[in-house]
């Protein structure tokens, strides 16, 4: 059959024109890829118009098969002189959707591969949909072939897998299951977990923000500012990411919910155009909002107990404690935090006999345990350290050789969460120089010869959690400063 | 022989001009290493595998399936060298524990005399059991209708945490706030030893690793001089499970357990004998090793690797293992807590001794203690006897134990597990349906039981899951033995997936291969 209702020449050059379109376009997708940044509003403007035009390629390249069918019985043979028509126009309209999503994609802040993907999609389906209109006009009724139906199937698969990604960028990785029933799920096999996108130092579920805040971001921030879709640079899947910011700068400051950005943008107006969830996704609660800012107002700490803030509003107390996720590793990126610490390591692991090193294989945070060499670790090993002191989270130089010269060295870690002086010739001066150690949480001076005299610069550690002061010179008694009296164990 | 070390090939069968060199008799040692197994893997899976790969090369080279375990995720490397092969590597995750002192009561010990409180149970005590507990179960022991049993021991609540505790640990009391219990253990094993196997290997059979192995497997050990994986031993017997409780399983032997004595010599023949000094021992030992290298070079067998790296810490132990052994270092007032006594095979010597590893960066620390298998048969196991004797035996020493570690600091990454195999009825034993038994016990359950964990990255002082009202069984949170394994794994900063081991086809794993769930609940 061939469907000619119109001259040859008017096919060929109309064949013409859509194919050039649709390689132009290919072209310019790979040249100029989305990239992740906003641009001139008029592209945004344009590309707004991307989520109502796809409809027509949808709706237009779902129905062919439709037609076809109903076409071959007795009932409709007139469908099927329609069916060229069709697929013309949902080559341009397919072609029209492509483009004003790639004006979308390079003007709004999208990124990742989930753009990437429904972007090839998109202009797959256009391809598609072109191949199908020129097959389809080279097929006779008797002899139709198989090309075509193979040609029509694999257009109707592109719009479904375009139009899925498509969903996921709109309403999320997990759009489809989201709302499914338990019993439903179960019986599909389908897992409620959200991708373990996480970084491998994304805290736990016993921490207030792994069982109050991540959450809340879980649930309405990631579909825009995660793994997968990052406008404006933002991701808020991690506490890392959270605290990196946005490609303006921080959006949270610790102690100060006020001045925070991410907090600002939460509380706004629901009609300001700033105001987060965009685009007229589902508001954060007022017991959530107010469990950000109390979080942020108490420092943003990751660390901190999950119970630690006591006005926590109720509906979110009895929350239920969230499954423990495993992060993949992204070994590029630590390869590449690594990169400039990584011959130092591999020189003083060797030097200290494995006293030194990673503190997990996602982390460029170094542990060192040196006591075990005892007394032939001295204050020359100690300053061996040097290169490496900022990334040192744990150190434990007990039972080692080193004394009040080490000081210095120690204070420079400034990173340091964990220190254990065990049994060491430290005395009260060094614990003056390292007071000032913010992130330290414990300080373990069993067995030396420290006084009462350090408490007052101990007290001054913001972090510290717990002080074991065992077998030393600190008197159990009412010199011990208000602060100190919890955390200090005898 | 010299030139087949410089050579250094360590796979046999490689090289044709190498085998060309070799006597008649090489070629038959070499030949016997290998087995029928191996020629018929070679032959077919070699020939078919070139076939398959050469078809589907083209289409998937970029495709790296090798790299991918059974559940998807991507495989970590636990290769190292062989001649160090407890070097350390760091964990995946961030770990919260680094080392686990495991306290296994071993026969079960009844939770209904130690932290079950239930007063329902006491209220009924002597009237016949209902027909439901009955329908279905299997027991060792009891048959016909046994009588309720309520508990022999008082109750009293606790600490800030109010937990329940009966009066047969008074010293732990003291620690209840830094215990996290689960009571809702559950195991679908109910005799001694294939019980013990599956707490301890995560396989009721034989010939799995034990959880130490997996660990040294996946951590390495920081002390090079002490195996990375210890195993005291009390209460005069040995745990049912025997000595496969720390095996290696189908990991190289090197990750096995290592049972060390804690009076005499540490480890049996480690002294040198009489007249051998140190440099005569280092002397012979080169020779030996000498001999092991050019077996390995010819045969490849890996275990010839272990020998030779399982002669050097022999070698290195003789001193280290001494000193750490040694508790009459330990000051008079120290060993008076634990209630130690040097010279004797007790629990509350083996505690302190689990401290001194610690302190010497042993990774695992195995402790077993006999003789709670409550059936009340004879005096010796009763409730009313012989387990108040065995509570005393472990109550102070484990308190001792635990104040040490937080003393020190160490109950920050060091996590301490006290349990049993498996639980004990809510009813009196009635072995051949006497109903007069002249002690009182309890028979085996399986389905519900409590152990507990404290330090490393646990909550303190709470309490997970629910049993009923009798104590029998779970009604909320159960949680089974890969569970327990898998948050273990956890704290120690491995998901549980992912520490694998390839054997017989399988990426082999501790949890095995039904899925495991950590249990945030209990995590800090």
């Amino acid at each position: 059959m061939t469907s000619g209702t119109y001259p040859k020449s008017a096919r060929f050059y109309f064949g013409l024109t859509t194919l050039s379109a649709i390689v132009l376009l290919f072209a310019l997708f790979c040249v100029a890829a989305p990239d992740g940044g906003a641009r001139a509003t008029w592209l945004q403007f344009l590309g707004r118009f991307h989520p109502l035009a796809v409809h027509v390629p949808i709706a237009l390249l779902l129905l062919l098969p439709l037609i076809e069918m109903a076409g071959r019985t007795r009932f409709f043979p007139s469908l099927l002189q329609s069916a060229d028509f069709i697929l013309a126009l949902s080559t341009c309209g397919a072609i029209a959707a492509a483009t004003l999503g790639w004006l979308l994609a390079k003007s709004g802040g999208y990124s990742g591969s989930l753009v990437t993907q429904h972007m090839w999609g998109g202009i797959a389906v256009a391809a598609a949909s072109w191949l199908c209109w020129m097959l389809r006009g080279r097929m006779s009724v008797d002899h139709p072939g198989t090309l075509y139906p193979l040609a029509l199937i694999a257009a109707v698969g592109l719009v479904a897998f375009t139009g899925y990604r498509g969903g996921q960028l709109t309403l999320g990785e997990n759009h489809l299951t989201q709302f499914m029933p338990d019993g439903l799920r179960g019986w599909l096999g389908v897992s409620n977990q959200s991708d373990a996108s996480d970084l491998a130092s994304n805290p736990g579920p016993g921490t207030f923000y792994g069982a109050h805040i991540q959450p809340i971001f879980s649930d309405h921030c990631v579909s825009c500012h995660g793994p997968s879709k990052h406008k404006s640079n933002l991701r808020l899947d991690t506490y890392a990411g959270l605290m990196r910011g946005a490609k303006h700068g921080a959006v949270v400051k610790a102690g100060n919910s006020q001045g925070s950005e991410l907090f600002h943008r939460i509380t706004l107006a629901s009609t300001d155009d700033n105001f987060m969830p965009a685009e007229h996704k589902p508001p954060l609660s007022d017991s959530q909002v107010k469990l950000i800012g109390l979080w942020i107002s108490s420092g943003a700490s990751s660390t901190q107990v999950a119970d630690a803030i006591k006005d926590i509003p109720a509906d979110a107390r009895t929350s239920q404690v969230a499954e423990v996720t495993f992060p993949e590793v992204d070994t590029d990126a630590v390869t590449k935090q690594r990169a400039s610490l990584a011959a130092a390591v591999s020189d003083l692991k060797k030097r200290f006999m494995g006293g030194l090193d990673y503190e997990s294989r996602g982390s460029a945070d170094l542990v060192v345990n040196v006591s075990l060499l005892g007394s032939r670790f001295t204050d020359q090993d100690m300053a061996a350290l040097k290169p490496v002191v900022g990334h040192i989270v744990v150190a434990d130089f007990s039972d080692t050789a080193i004394t009040d010269r080490s000081a210095a060295t120690i204070a420079a870690m400034e990173h340091l969460r964990v220190l254990r002086l065990i049994r060491t010739r430290i005395t009260d001066a060094t614990l003056q120089t390292i007071s000032a150690l913010a992130h330290l949480q414990s300080l373990n001076v069993f067995g030396t010869a420290v006084t009462s005299a350090a408490l007052p610069a101990i007290a001054r550690m913001p972090r510290l959690q717990h002080l074991y002061a065992s077998e030393t010179k600190i008197a159990r008694d009412s010199s011990i400063p208000e602060p100190m009296k919890s955390k200090i164990l005898f | 022989m010299e030139n087949y070390k410089d050579r250094a090939d360590p796979h046999p069968g490689n090289s044709e001009e190498f085998a060309a060199e070799m006597s008649w008799e090489e070629k038959v040692a070499r030949l016997q290493s290998q087995t029928r197994r191996h020629f018929l893997r070679s032959l077919t899976a070699g020939v078919g595998s070139m076939f398959l790969g050469s078809l589907a090369a083209p289409y998937f080279s970029s495709v790296k399936a090798a790299n991918l375990t059974i559940d998807g995720l991507p495989r970590l490397d636990f290769s190292r060298d062989p001649r160090s092969p407890l070097s350390v590597l760091p964990p995946e995750l961030t770990a919260r524990s680094k080392r686990v002192i495991y306290l296994h009561m071993a026969g079960a010990p009844s939770q209904l005399e130690l932290f079950e409180h239930k007063p329902e149970l006491a209220r009924l005590d002597g009237q016949d059991c209902p027909a439901s507990f009955l329908a279905g179960k299997r027991f060792a022991f009891i048959s016909g209708i046994p009588k309720l049993l309520g508990s022999q021991y008082p109750f009293h609540q606790v600490g800030q945490s109010g937990q329940w505790l009966s009066d047969r640990m008074p010293h732990l009391e003291k620690h209840v706030d830094d215990l996290c219990f689960i009571k809702s253990m559950r195991t679908d094993q109910f005799n001694h030893a294939p019980a013990q196997l599956l707490v301890q290997t995560g396989n009721a059979r034989l010939g799995y690793p034990s959880f130490g192995s997996w660990v040294i497997y996946g951590l390495g050990s920081e002390n090079q001089n002490l195996p990375g994986f210890i195993v005291l031993v009390s209460g005069g017997r040995m745990p049912d499970g025997g000595k496969q409780l720390w095996g290696s399983g189908f990991l190289p032997s090197v990750y096995q357990g290592v049972q060390c004595r804690s009076h005499g010599e540490p480890v049996l023949y480690l002294d040198n004998p009489l007249g051998v000094t140190r440099p005569l021992r280092r002397n012979m030992l080169d020779a030996i090793d000498d001999i092991n290298q050019q077996t390995y070079v010819e045969f490849g067998n890996p275990e010839t690797v272990t020998r030779i790296a399982q002669y050097e810490m022999a070698f290195r132990m003789q001193m280290d293992a001494t000193d750490a052994m040694n508790i009459h270092e330990e000051p008079e007032a120290v060993r008076a807590a634990y209630a130690s006594k040097p010279g004797e095979a007790s629990f509350a010597n083996n505690c302190l001794v689990a401290r001194r590893l610690a302190e010497r960066g042993v990774r695992f620390i195995q402790l077993y203690h006999w003789g709670w298998d409550s059936h009340g048969t004879m005096a010796r196991d009763a409730l009313n006897m012989g387990f108040a004797e065995r509570c005393r035996e472990v109550d102070q020493p484990i308190s001792a134990l635990l104040t040490d570690l937080k003393q020190r600091g160490m109950l920050e990454d060091t996590l301490v597990v006290w349990g049993g195999e498996f639980g004990r009825t809510s009813m009196r034993e009635n072995r051949n349906s006497q109903t007069n038994m002249k002690f009182v016990g309890r028979d085996h359950n399986p389905g519900a039981f409590t152990i507990w964990m404290a330090g490393g990255g646990v909550k303190s002082g709470m309490t997970h899951g629910q049993t009923d009202e009798m104590g029998y069984e779970i009604v909320k949170d159960p949680v089974e033995i890969r569970d327990l394994h898998a948050t273990m794994l956890y704290l120690l900063g491995f998901d549980h997936r992912r520490l694998n081991y390839s054997f017989q086809g399988l990426d082999q794993k501790l949890t095995s291969v039904k899925p495991a769930r950590v249990v945030a609940e209990v995590i800090a």
